[in-house]
Parts: structure tokens; C-alpha cells; sequence
């Protein structure tokens, strides 16, 4: 058993894990964190992607002792005032899942993909940025739109404009 | 998944040294990579516990390595199997000829590989060259020891 | 459109559910725990066939943190029956199909990699891991027969002593004397040779299962990845024998994806639940992507031979087929009318054809198990039928849609040489808005532009037909089902207006919670955030058929829409009770009840209200309270049919494949929500191009897949899509109340046949096989250039 202590959605966490234990694991199992899921065993589906220090990470790649001492954001933290990301209301408008299953791991990308490259996704950036998730429902049509309307509602000046 | 590969080392030892190594447990354990135990259990049939990693899959094979078509000092063939438990199994064989050269041995053989389950399944794209790895390095293994051994 | 609103039919109302899941707040079955729940991991089989000769679970037994190593002794002697097949075929000579057992853990023999030869259950995942690599099988390897094409020769090892040959049984449908009539009248004769690729169906979530035993209620429950736990539940006490059905209860909860692989009785399911009383604790198991692949039953793997006859003009005679179909290693639980009645029956496609034959041998081979998947026998026959009627207007020099046109049928109702009686469509109008929506006239000069930049461009047709609204009971049955196929509602009115509705349909991404919702909504007059829909536990609905075969909507809603019109009549009668009218004079409008020609009325709410206190009526003649059910039979399948185009180009330097443009044109009778079922056409083309260029399971030779992993079975990601382009075209069901067809397959039965023909069109040739890799494609592509370079 290895001790690990981390901030998972702003709230400071510890627990005895066992080495081989996932970051994923401990999010689902430890903490009951269940809205990050496992897709996937060979870490190509995107299922589990959650933030790390404020990037995207496939939370099944790595193992929670390798998470000691960061700061965890999962799709549970993204609005935790109840109300509803940006992000995640562009998800819902745009209907942009159908099961849900790979829709957590969609939105944690997607606000990668923000935070990377700006609120201005144009489709095809959008499309190969989207290649690390997998969605067998929605053909991603509607992702992809929702992506897009995501990024842009997270401008600075969105709230102004619109 | 089956494949085949083939190899020829030269060995500067004689002949029926190189016979006698290759019939010598203790031998074969030094060089089959991996191999944590290998004993005698009848004239050609002995037993092995050896770890091997494909790709992803790692895993302890218990198994038989069985020698046949013994024809001294010229050559065997040696195969065995190997039950890796819930990574699956794994399946080879070699038939290793010698021959005498100016310098000492020439040693050819052919050698194929099978897996199944999660080693196919997983390993399949990284299998042949994992089967290739293992065999050329058995075989150096072998030369080196026996080189030392004329050294 | 917002929740506090009354919905209408036919408006794109965002999803309830969507709340939950965007939020993390989905409760998948992996997401539930029990407590003092164990873990349960299986030892599967590495060999494609061999004989189990000993288990010694002794060392497994005594490793830490174990609680149970169970075998498929164990199974048999607590007297637990067999996994089963549901739908009996037989064969030609009227003998019933021989299926071999089906035992959930192997006995004595395994039969494909993968299949279940014991489980241990242990604290931790990860220590039942370790028991289970301390499992000692001693197995007595069998010859093995992964290949379909070899599986019924002579000298074949044999897999199941129940089937001879490995074949399950030959069947055939149609009038043989009538098509060799067509034949010998025939003035061209287009003949195909097609292996119809086996498909994962790959549903994001994998499956999973918790069982719990509560031993003072003597009572058994079953979380599980299901689509239809109430088929679940009766099969597992009716058939396996685990328990009476009033002690034990299923429940589906969210579910992440289908796509059919959920609607079968496995292995692990029945054993997570068997074990819990076995060990005393709740058992879970969660599927690995690895186990899924291997053993999540496949979809397709059918090798068939189809021959059309043509007059001079390209109107089609009569069409002969004889289809191979892989059944894999066991039956599962509706493979067998899979290749049959969901298959053959679809032959005639959008045409007028008199004359029709076909035969369909089903095959064990040391494989998965084959069963439904997405479409489940439409997408092979309209794969066929889309792929030989262009080669047949190809061979004839006549363009591929005017050679669909001269063969359409124009008059309804229409009764095929296969069975169906279709009962409305308008080919021709999906076909003409697909055209137009394509610019197919413009094509020519796309082609020759894509041509400058060294690209080959090809178009594409697929005039699909499906049968969905699965199904009239009796007429089912007939042919060989061993369930009716209806489904049942309930509306409960709460005393204070809301609503909740039971129904035995599963939503797993087909967003029922809205729809449904959106009918009562718009049925009542009551904003649908009032309105809750209730699904997926044994419990709470009586029972029910499950989702499948698009039949959620024709057939689940019609049922609401039944219990709809009893509620109704009901309030009625209590409104006239209140406002002392004659029960004639009740008009509802609105959520509403009035008495007609005056101002006098009562909302909906205060309906229900007094329904409960009961103050204002009495109840010697109407009994308090405000809930109906109802159960609701099919009088007949639906047709949803459609057009797509797809429009690709091939790169000739590298062999890949670009879509460029996808349109898609369906008619599914009446629509509820169109956001939602543009969603099902969108998700459907992506498996259906999946299949054509990227999808395929693999054996090798000694029955080893090849393709278990994301790694070495592609599936489609977002890049290799363009927007879809979606259009509809309606005639309305006359076969159920709301005149709905369903929508949930459409794509996926429409796609393959689309990307094939338009790969056809751009390389010039009709030799290509799915899925149609770019290794394939630059082969074809250099030996086109080879050939012209020599013209
Ligand atoms: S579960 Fe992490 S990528 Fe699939
Ligand atoms: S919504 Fe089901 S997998 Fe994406």
C-alpha cells in the first residue's frame, strides 16, 4: 500500500492505494467519482479523461501514485455550483450524445481543446482533435457542433455578445 | 498465430561438445531467456517455468520442453509448450542441426512459434518479432556460452 | 423549447436525461457498488477447441482474498440449465434446427478463445486475477474450424454432436420452380459473390453485471447491461432455472450503448447472479474491452451467392441467393433469426420483384457467437440487393438510379414473394430529394475536377428497406418465436398531475425519456418536466419486450398511447361527474376537460386530483384512482425506407478513402423528435461506413482473433466524417396509432451498400470486398492505373 494525496475538484483527498492501482480506479472506486469512465484497456477510447494540473490526461494511462501532489479536475467538478458548464449545456443543446457513456470524456477534450487552441474550433480542427475519443452512438456529428458552440459560449466576450 | 524463422551460427567447438550443451539442462536454463527453472523429469522430457513478455502481456509459462529425432551428434528437434495461465499459451519448436566445419560447428536451425489467447489477441503484431528476439537470443546465448566454454 | 412547456410532436425537444450524464451523474451498472460486493474475473479458454481434461482449483482456492472458484461442475449439479436460443428454424426438410448446448461454463469442452471455463470471485479484481493464473487446466487440444467457407466440408472437426457437418440447419424461403422460370426467361443475368464482414458491435460501455442473494427473502437481483431486462429475467428462471420470476428481479440501469450485443443472455450475467448465493455476497463483474471482443456476440459474417434476372429494359425477374451464415461456436439467443426472418424477408428490397428464392445454411464454427447487430439481417440483404442492382445497371449501361426507378414499387399495399406486405412508402420521393440534395447531375463535373487533382471520385446509391416495429405476436410466432413481441405501458396520474409512465421498452442512448415523455406531454396538455418515464427494473414495470429492431417508438409508444386513451376516457368520466354534464359532452383540449358549447372545465390537474380523493363521484360506478396499462400487439412490421448517397474520393497514391459528402433521405412515417431521431440516422451511417471501410473481427487459421483490441480493429473516429446531410420525406404507418416507423437502424442498413457503390463508381470495377481498407483500395486503384497505362 503507498499513501497518496491529491486535490480532486478542489478537494483535498489521501488514501492508502495499492501500487498498481489507476488513477481512474481511484477516482471510481476511492473517491466514488464515477462520471470518469473506463472505455477501454489499451488507453484508445478517451473514456476516462479527466484534467491533471490543467491538461487532458487518460486517466487509465497513469497510475494514482504518479497523481501524488496534483491538482484533479473530472467532468464532476466542471460546474460544481450546480449549474452547468458552458461546455456542458452546448453538449445538451446540440444533442450531442446519446448514451452518455463516452460523454464525460468528450467534454473534459473538448475543454482541453479550448484551452489549447482558443474558443475559434473550426470543424475539421475540431474533428482531428477529437482523435484520442471514441463515441459509438452519435457518429459525431453532433459533437462536433457541439464542440464548437462549447468553445465559442467559453470566449471572454461570448456573455457580451450574445 | 504460427511463424517460422531460421538462424546458423558458427561455433568454434567441436562438434560433440556442441551436442552434449545442448543436451545439458543446466545449458539450456542459462540460455533460454527468461528461464527460471528447467529439470530433467524423464530421458527426453524436461520441465520449465519461464517468464516472457509479448507486448503488453506479461507472463510465467509453466511448461514441457521435449527433445526427439535425437540423431548424435548431428541433431534434435526441441519444442515445448508453455500454459501462461490467463494470458494463454505459448508453443514452439526448433529442429537445430550441426555440422562440422574447419572451425569448429555450424549450427542451423528452424524454428516456429504459436500463441493464443490474450498473447494472440494483444501480442499478435508484436509477436513475430518478439518470437525472433527470443530465438536469436537463445541461440546467442548459446554460441557465447560456448565459446567461452572453447576459450 | 424548455422543460416547463407543453411539447408537441414533432419538435425538437433538448433530453431530460441529458442532465444527468453531462454532469457525471450517469449511474451506469459499473457505477454501482453493493456492499461486501466481490469480484468476479473469468478464466476463458485460449484454445479455439479442446477438451478440458481436469481443473485443479485447489491452489486458486487458497490464494488471498479468494472467495469462490466456481466451474460449469458446479453449475450442472446445482441444476442450472443451459443458455438458449429463442427462435426455432427449420430446415428444409422440416427437421428442427440441432443446436448444441449452450452451458454457461464449460463442461468438458471449450469451443472458440474466449469461452468460459471458470470463474473466481475474490476481494479485489486484481486478486482474482491472480487466483485465476493459479488455475491448473489441463486441456486436450481439438482441431479447430474458424472458417466459415470450410466449416460444412467433409473431414471438418466436428464442434457440436447435435450438428452434423456443423450445420444448424438448412432453410429456405420463396418459390425455387418460379425463380428458375425467371431465369430461363431472363435476357441478362447478374450474378455477386459477397462476404458480409463480422462486425464487434463495440457499444462504448462494456458489459458488466452485479448479482446479489438476499437469503431471508430467498430473493435473487440482477444489475445488468441489458435491453431488455424483462427477456432477461424470463429466461433466466424459465430456461436456466436460477430462480421463479417473483424472486427474482432485473434491473437495467443507465445503460451505455446496445447496438444489440445487450439484448442476449450471457454467460457472466447468469453466473454473477448464480454465484451470489454460491458465495454469499453480492458478485460483480465488469467486462474488459479484451473479453468483449471475444466474447460479446458479433454481428453479419454471412458468405452468399446472388444471381438477379433482367428483361433487356433492366427490370428485374427474379432473384436467386443461397447465403452462408456464421452461428460462431453456440446459438445465442436470437441468432437464429438473424439469417431467416430478419434476413430473407428483406430481399425484395424497393422492387417489384415476382419472383424470389433463397437459401440459408447456418454454420458452427469455433468462433464467437454471432447474433444481432444493429440492422440484424436487414443491412446483409439490402447490402445484396443495393450491390447487385448497381452491378446489374452497370452491366446493362443504365444509370444506377434510373435502373432503381424502373424497378420501384408504386402501389400499396405491396406483398413481396418474402412474406412482408409492405403497407406504405414513396421510393421515388426519397430518392428524387436525394438526388436533388446531392447534386447527383452535377456529379460528372465533381468527378472530372477531383480527376485534375489526381483524385478518383465515385457516387454512391442505397435504396434501403427495413421491416422494424418487431412484431405482431402470432405472426412471429408462426414462423419459429418463442416470445410474442409486443410491449406494454402504464400511465400512473399522480393526485396532483404529474405524470409517470412504465414502460417495458429500454432506452440506452435512444433518449425514451424524452420522447415518450414528449407524447404524454403533448397528449395531456402538461408540460413534460411533469412527466417522468419509467424503465429497465422488473420491479417497478410489470414486464416488457425491451428495445431492438427500431420497435421502441411503434410499437412502446403505441402501447402509451393505448393507456393514453384509458386515462383519458377515464378523467372524462370523473370530469362529468364534477361539472355535472353527460359524459358525451367532456371535450379534452389542452389539458383540459370542458363541457362543449360552454366556459365551464377543469384542468387536467384538478382531474386527477379528485380522481385520488374521490369526494365527487361515486365510486360503486367508477373506482377512485387515475392509472391504466395496457398491452399493445402490432397488426403488422413497419418499413422505414430510405436513400443515401454517399460521395467519396480515393487517393490512388495512398488507397484512402475520403468521404466528401453523405446524404441521407428517410422516411420513418410520423416523427416525434426530430433532434433525436437525426441522431439515430447520424450514429447508424457511422457503424454502416465503419463496416464498409474499416470494420472486420479476424480469426487466424487456429481460431486466435487477431483483431481484440482498439489496436488491430479500427473503429471510426471523428476525422473520418464529413457532416451528414439528413433529409426525410413521410407517409405515414397506417398500422399504428401514431403512423411511426422507427429510425434506429436506418444507417447502419443503409451505409455499407452507399460507400461500396461509390467505391465501385470510382475505381471501375465491382470487386471489392468490406471492409475496403486503404490496403485494398491501393491495390485496386494501381492495377487500374497498370491496366490503363497498357490501353
Ligand atoms: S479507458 Fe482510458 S482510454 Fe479507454
Ligand atoms: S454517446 Fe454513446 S458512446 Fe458516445
Amino acid at each position: 500500500m503507498t499513501h497518496v494525496s491529491m486535490t480532486v475538484n478542489g478537494r483535498a483527498v489521501s488514501a492508502d492505494v495499492e501500487p498498481r492501482m489507476l488513477l481512474v480506479q481511484f477516482l471510481r472506486e476511492k473517491l466514488l467519482l464515477t462520471g470518469t469512465h473506463v472505455g477501454c484497456d489499451t488507453s484508445q477510447c478517451g473514456a476516462c479523461v479527466v484534467q491533471v494540473d490543467g491538461a487532458a490526461v487518460k486517466s487509465c494511462t497513469l497510475l494514482a501514485v504518479q497523481a501524488d501532489g496534483c491538482a484533479v479536475l473530472t467532468i464532476e467538478g466542471l460546474a460544481p455550483s450546480g449549474a452547468l458548464h458552458p461546455m456542458q449545456e452546448a453538449f445538451r443543446e446540440h444533442h450531442g450524445l446519446q448514451c452518455g457513456f463516452c460523454t464525460p470524456g468528450m467534454i473534459m477534450t473538448a475543454m482541453d481543446m479550448v484551452a489549447r487552441l482558443g474558443p475559434d474550433l473550426d470543424e475539421a480542427t475540431i474533428r482531428e482533435n477529437l482523435d484520442g475519443n471514441l463515441c459509438r452512438c452519435t457518429g459525431y456529428h453532433n459533437i462536433v457542433k457541439a464542440v464548437a458552440a462549447g468553445a465559442r459560449a467559453m470566449a471572454p466576450a461570448s456573455a457580451a455578445a450574445e | 498465430m504460427a511463424l517460422e524463422m531460421t538462424g546458423s551460427y558458427e561455433l568454434p567447438v567441436a562438434r560433440e561438445k556442441v551436442w552434449e550443451a545442448l543436451n545439458d539442462p543446466e545449458m539450456l536454463k542459462r540460455c533460454i531467456p527468461g528461464c527460471e527453472e528447467l529439470e530433467r523429469v524423464a530421458d527426453n522430457e524436461l520441465r520449465a517455468l519461464v517468464v516472457a513478455k509479448v507486448g503488453p502481456v506479461k507472463a510465467k509459462f509453466k511448461g514441457k520442453v521435449f527433445l526427439a529425432d535425437l540423431d548424435p551428434p548431428a541433431g534434435y528437434r526441441i519444442s515445448g509448450e508453455g500454459d501462461g495461465g490467463i494470458a494463454g499459451f505459448a508453443k514452439g519448436g526448433a529442429r537445430v542441426d550441426l555440422a562440422e566445419t574447419s572451425v569448429g560447428t555450424l549450427l542451423t536451425y528452424t524454428a516456429e512459434a504459436q500463441i493464443g489467447g490474450k498473447l494472440a489477441q494483444l501480442g499478435q503484431r508484436l509477436v513475430a518479432g518478439t518470437a525472433k528476439k527470443t530465438a536469436d537470443e537463445f541461440f546467442q546465448n548459446f554460441a557465447a556460452a560456448m565459446t567461452e566454454t572453447a576459450g | 423549447m424548455n422543460a416547463s412547456t407543453v411539447t408537441p410532436i414533432g419538435a425538437p425537444v433538448r433530453r431530460k436525461e441529458d442532465k444527468r450524464f453531462i454532469t457525471g451523474k450517469g449511474r451506469y451498472t459499473d457505477d454501482l457498488s453493493r456492499p461486501g460486493q466481490a469480484h468476479a474475473y473469468f478464466l476463458r479458454s485460449p484454445y479455439a477447441h479442446a477438451r478440458i481434461r481436469t481443473i485443479d482449483t485447489a491452489a486458486a482456492a487458497e490464494m488471498p482474498g479468494v472467495v469462490g472458484v466456481l466451474t460449469g461442475r458446479d453449475l450442472a449439479q446445482d441444476g442450472l440449465g443451459g443458455l438458449i436460443c429463442g427462435w426455432m428454424i427449420n430446415s428444409k426438410d422440416g427437421s428442427p434446427m440441432r443446436a448444441g448446448a449452450h452451458p454457461a461454463l464449460a463442461v468438458d469442452t471449450v469451443r472458440y478463445v474466449g469461452d468460459h471455463v471458470a470463474v473466481v470471485i475474490a476481494e479485489t479484481l486484481n486478486l482474482a486475477k491472480d487466483a485465476a493464473a493459479a488455475l491448473a487446466v489441463e486441456y486436450e487440444v481439438l482441431p479447430a474450424v474458424p472458417d466459415l467457407a470450410v466449416a460444412q466440408a467433409q473431414g471438418a472437426a466436428q464442434i457440436h454432436e447435435a450438428a452434423p457437418n456443423n450445420t444448424v440447419f438448412e432453410w429456405e424461403l420463396g418459390d425455387r420452380a418460379a425463380v428458375e422460370a425467371a431465369f430461363a426467361q431472363a435476357a441478362h443475368v447478374t450474378e455477386i459473390d459477397i462476404v458480409n464482414n463480422r462486425l464487434a458491435p463495440n457499444p462504448m460501455e462494456p458489459r458488466a453485471a452485479i448479482g446479489e442473494y438476499d437469503a431471508g427473502d430467498e430473493a435473487y437481483t440482477l444489475w445488468t447491461t441489458s435491453q431488455n431486462p424483462h427477456v432477461a429475467r424470463l429466461v433466466l428462471s424459465a430456461f436456466v432455472g436460477l430462480a421463479p420470476e417473483n424472486k427474482l428481479r432485473v434491473i437495467a440501469p443507465d445503460v451505455g450503448g446496445g447496438f444489440g450485443s445487450k439484448i442476449f443472455i450471457y454467460a457472466e450475467e447468469t453466473v454473477c447472479a448464480w454465484a451470489a448465493k454460491k458465495v454469499g455476497r453480492p458478485v460483480k463483474w465488469t467486462c474488459e474491452r479484451g473479453e468483449a471482443f471475444l466474447c460479446d456476440a458479433h454481428g453479419r459474417d454471412h458468405v452468399t451467392k446472388g444471381r438477379l434476372a433482367l428483361d433487356a429494359q433492366g427490370k428485374i425477374l427474379g432473384f436467386q441467393v443461397k447465403t452462408i451464415a456464421n452461428m460462431g461456436a453456440y446459438l445465442s439467443t436470437f441468432a437464429s433469426c438473424v439469417p431467416t426472418y430478419l434476413y430473407a424477408t428483406l430481399l425484395s428490397g424497393q422492387y417489384a420483384i415476382p419472383a424470389i428464392y433463397c437459401e440459408v445454411d447456418a454454420v458452427y464454427t469455433n468462433t464467437a457467437p454471432v447474433d444481432a447487430y444493429r440492422g440484424a439481417g436487414r443491412p446483409e440483404a439490402t447490402f445484396l440487393v443495393e450491390r447487385i442492382v448497381d452491378k446489374a445497371a452497370r452491366e446493362l449501361g443504365i444509370d444506377p438510379a434510373e435502373m432503381r426507378r424502373r424497378n420501384f414499387i408504386t402501389a400499396f399495399p405491396h406483398q413481396t414473394p418474402v412474406i412482408m406486405c409492405y403497407d406504405a412508402g414513396d421510393y421515388a420521393a426519397s430518392l428524387d430529394k436525394a438526388l436533388e440534395m446531392a447534386d447527383y447531375a452535377g456529379f460528372p463535373a465533381r468527378r472530372a475536377e477531383a480527376e485534375r487533382r489526381g483524385k478518383l471520385r465515385g457516387i454512391g446509391l442505397s435504396n434501403y428497406i427495413e421491416a422494424c416495429g418487431i412484431a405482431p405476436s402470432a405472426a412471429v410466432g408462426s414462423l419459429g418465436a418463442g416470445v410474442g413481441l409486443w410491449e406494454s405501458a402504464e400511465v400512473r396520474v399522480n393526485p396532483t398531475g404529474n405524470v409517470e409512465v412504465l414502460t417495458g421498452s429500454h432506452s440506452h442512448g435512444q433518449g425514451h425519456e424524452t420522447t415518450f415523455a414528449q407524447l404524454v406531454s403533448a397528449r395531456l396538455g402538461i408540460p413534460i418536466d411533469q412527466v417522468t418515464v419509467i424503465h429497465g427494473d422488473t420491479d417497478k414495470v410489470q414486464f416488457g419486450m425491451g428495445t431492438y429492431g427500431s420497435r421502441s417508438g411503434a410499437v412502446g409508444m403505441s402501447a402509451i398511447v393505448k393507456a393514453l386513451d384509458k386515462v383519458e376516457a377515464k378523467a372524462k368520466k370523473i370530469a362529468a361527474h364534477i361539472l355535472e354534464a353527460s359524459e358525451g359532452d367532456i371535450e379534452f383540449k389542452d389539458g383540459r376537460f370542458s363541457v362543449a358549447g360552454t366556459d365551464r372545465g377543469l384542468a387536467f390537474a384538478e382531474v386527477a386530483l379528485n380522481a385520488y380523493v374521490a369526494h365527487k363521484f361515486p365510486t360503486s360506478e367508477i373506482e377512485p384512482g387515475l392509472k391504466e396499462g395496457a398491452f399493445y400487439d402490432p397488426t403488422n412490421f413497419t418499413f422505414p425506407a430510405g436513400c443515401h448517397v454517399c460521395e467519396l474520393e480515393v487517393d490512388p497514391e495512398t488507397g484512402t478513402t475520403e468521404i466528401v459528402n453523405w446524404i441521407a433521405v428517410d422516411d420513418f412515417g410520423t416523427v416525434i423528435n426530430p433532434m433525436i431521431v437525426e441522431g439515430q440516422v447520424h450514429g447508424g451511417i457511422a457503424q454502416g461506413v465503419g463496416q464498409a471501410l474499416m470494420e472486420r473481427v479476424a480469426y487466424d487459421g487456429e481460431g486466435q482473433l487477431v483483431t481484440g483490441s482498439y489496436m488491430d480493429y479500427q473503429m471510426p473516429r471523428a476525422e473520418d466524417f464529413p457532416a451528414f446531410k439528413v433529409g426525410m420525406t413521410e407517409t405515414r404507418c397506417p398500422s399504428n396509432p401514431l403512423g411511426m416507423k422507427g429510425c434506429g437502424e436506418a444507417g447502419a442498413i443503409a451505409a455499407p451498400p452507399a460507400v461500396i457503390n461509390a467505391l465501385a463508381d470510382a475505381l471501375g470495377t465491382q470487386d471489392i470486398s468490406m471492409p475496403a481498407t486503404p490496403a485494398k483500395v491501393w491495390a485496386i486503384a494501381q492495377a487500374r492505373v497498370t491496366r490503363q497505362a497498357a490501353e
